[in-house]
C-alpha cells in the first residue's frame, strides 16, 4: 500500500513537493526571535558601548533597536493572526494568552517610545547615559517576562503546535502502534492474534 | 520649513502624518461600529468618503509639502472631514439618544448603550489638525488669531479632554470591571491640565511636567490597545471567533487615539 505523502510517503515529484507546501505554518515564532534577539542584542551593545567608550558599539545598539521597533511590527501582526486560530479552551492557557496578548502592546509602545528616544539622542548629537541604559533594561524585563508567557504557551499548553507528526517511513499507514511490551512477556495466543491482525 | 526636524521630516509633516494615522484607525472603528448596526442609513457611509480623502491627502502633502495643489487639498479634505464629523454627531445625538424610546430621560443609559457621541467629534478633532498641518506647511503662521503652537496645544487639550471623557464613560459601562480601565483617568487627565496649562502660562516647569504626562499617554494609549484585544479574548470564543467578538468587543483602535494626540503633543512642544 502506497503511504501518503502527508504521512511520511517518499516524495518523487517537484508537484508533490509543490502540494506539501502549506503556508499554514506559524510565523510568530520566526519573528519573535528577530525582536528578541535585536531588542538583546541593542542593550548589550549600548552597555558595552557606554563602558568601554566605543562608538562604534553605541552605533550598533542604535541600529539594532530601530531593527528591533520594524520587526516587531511582523511580530505583533502574526501573533494577532496566531491568536485568531488557536481555539485554546477558557482555563490556565487562555489566561496565559490573554496576559501574553496584552503585554504585547505594551511592550510595543515601551519599544516605540525608547526608540524615538534614541533616535533623539542620534540627532543631537548625545551618547547613551544610564538613564537610557536603565529604561532600555526595563524594556528588556518587559520583553522577557512576554517571551515566557509566549513560551508557555507553546512548551507546556502547546497552542499552535500540530499534535500530529509524521512516522517513521517503515510503518503502514494503517497498521495500529506498536505496543510497548517485551516479546517475552506476550503469550503465545496473544501473540498469534496480533500477528492475524497485523496481517 | 518651520520648526526642527526628526527622522527627515518637519513638525507639519509630522502632524499630516499623525493625523492620518489616526483618522485610519478611527475609520477602522466607525466601520466595525457602523456594521454592527447594518449601515441603516446611507449617510453612515459619509466618515469613510471624507476621512478615506482625508488620510490620502494628508499623506501626499506630507510626502510634497511643496506642492501647492495637494496643500490646497489637503485642506478642503480636512474641511470636508470636519463637517463631515459635526454632522455625524448630530446624526448619534438624534438617533443615538433623542429618537429613542425614552429620549434625554435615558441619557446616561444612551450615552453608554447607544452610538459613541463623541467619536464623529473625533474625525473633526484629526481633521482640524490635518487643516493647521496644512497651514503650516504652507508656512502660515497664525490660525484663528493665535500663533500656531497655542493653537495646536488648544486642539491637543480639547481632543484629549474629549478621548478621556468619552473612554469614561464606556468603561463606566464596563464598571472598571478591571483596574486597568481607570487609566485614562491618570497621565492623560493630567495632560489635559498640563495642556492647557502650557497654552495660559508657559514655563520650563510645566513644559517638563507636560513632556512626561504626554510619554505616559503614549504608552496608555498602547496600555489600552492590549487591554482592548484582551477584552475580546475574555468574551466566549475570544479571537478565534474574531469578527462577531470584534463587533461586541471593546473599540479596537480607541485606545490609539490617546498615543495619537499626545504625539502631537510631543511634536508641538518639542519641534515645533
Amino acid at each position: 500500500m502506497k503511504r501518503p505523502t502527508e504521512r511520511g510517503g517518499t516524495v518523487t515529484s517537484l508537484r508533490q513537493a509543490m502540494s506539501l507546501v502549506k503556508m499554514g505554518a506559524p510565523m510568530h515564532p520566526i519573528f519573535v526571535h528577530f525582536t528578541i534577539a535585536l531588542t538583546s542584542a541593542s542593550l548589550a551593545f549600548d552597555a558595552l558601548g557606554f563602558f568601554f567608550d566605543k562608538q562604534s558599539l553605541t552605533a550598533a545598539g542604535g541600529w539594532t533597536l530601530v531593527g528591533s521597533a520594524l520587526m516587531t511590527l511582523a511580530t505583533l501582526s502574526t501573533g494577532l493572526t496566531s491568536s485568531t486560530r488557536a481555539p485554546v479552551e477558557e482555563g490556565e492557557a487562555r489566561s496565559f494568552l490573554r496576559a501574553h496578548m496584552a503585554l504585547g502592546l505594551v511592550f510595543y509602545g515601551l519599544l516605540v517610545a525608547i526608540t524615538f528616544w534614541r533616535i533623539s539622542l542620534w540627532q543631537s548629537g548625545q551618547s547613551v547615559s544610564w538613564v537610557y541604559l536603565v529604561a532600555l533594561a526595563v524594556v528588556a524585563l518587559v520583553m522577557t517576562v512576554q517571551g515566557y508567557l509566549g513560551g508557555e504557551l507553546v512548551y507546556r499548553y502547546g497552542v499552535e503546535v500540530e499534535q500530529a507528526y509524521r512516522e517513521l517511513p517503515d510503518r503502514d499507514a494503517e497498521s495500529p502502534a506498536p505496543q510497548l511490551i517485551s516479546s517475552k512477556s506476550v503469550s503465545p495466543s496473544a501473540r498469534t492474534k496480533k500477528q492475524g491482525e497485523a496481517s | 520649513m518651520t520648526g526642527t526636524s526628526f527622522i527627515g521630516l518637519y513638525p507639519f509633516q509630522w502632524i499630516a502624518l499623525l493625523s492620518a494615522l489616526m483618522t485610519l484607525l478611527l475609520l477602522a472603528d466607525a466601520l466595525a461600529g457602523h456594521y454592527r448596526s447594518g449601515f441603516a442609513f446611507r449617510v453612515q457611509y459619509a466618515p469613510f468618503i471624507s476621512g478615506g480623502l482625508l488620510i490620502i491627502a494628508a499623506v501626499a502633502a506630507a510626502v510634497a509639502p511643496n506642492v501647492t495643489w495637494l496643500n490646497t487639498t489637503l485642506r478642503g479634505a480636512g474641511w470636508l472631514a470636519v463637517a463631515s464629523g459635526l454632522i455625524g454627531f448630530g446624526f448619534h445625538h438624534y438617533y443615538g439618544i433623542a429618537k429613542k424610546p425614552g429620549g434625554y430621560k435615558w441619557l446616561l443609559h444612551y450615552l453608554m448603550y447607544g452610538a459613541p457621541q463623541l467619536a464623529p467629534l473625533a474625525l473633526a478633532m484629526t481633521s482640524a489638525l490635518a487643516i493647521v498641518a496644512a497651514r503650516g506647511l504652507a508656512g502660515v503662521a497664525r490660525v484663528g488669531g493665535l500663533s500656531i503652537r497655542p493653537a495646536l496645544l488648544i486642539l491637543v487639550t480639547v481632543a484629549l479632554a474629549g478621548a478621556v471623557l468619552q473612554a469614561t464613560i464606556l468603561h463606566y459601562r464596563g464598571a472598571f470591571n478591571n483596574p486597568a480601565m481607570y487609566a485614562p483617568l491618570t497621565a492623560p487627565l493630567l495632560a489635559v491640565v498640563a495642556s492647557a496649562w502650557m497654552v495660559v502660562a508657559p514655563s520650563s516647569l510645566i513644559l517638563f511636567a507636560f513632556t512626561i504626562l504626554l510619554w505616559l499617554t503614549f504608552l496608555v494609549g498602547f496600555v489600552g490597545l492590549g487591554m482592548h484585544l484582551r477584552g475580546y479574548d475574555r468574551q466566549m470564543g475570544g479571537l478565534y471567533v474574531f469578527l462577531f467578538n470584534l463587533l461586541e468587543g471593546p473599540p479596537a483602535w480607541a485606545p490609539a487615539l490617546f498615543a495619537g494626540f499626545s504625539a502631537v503633543g510631543l511634536v508641538t512642544v518639542h519641534l515645533l
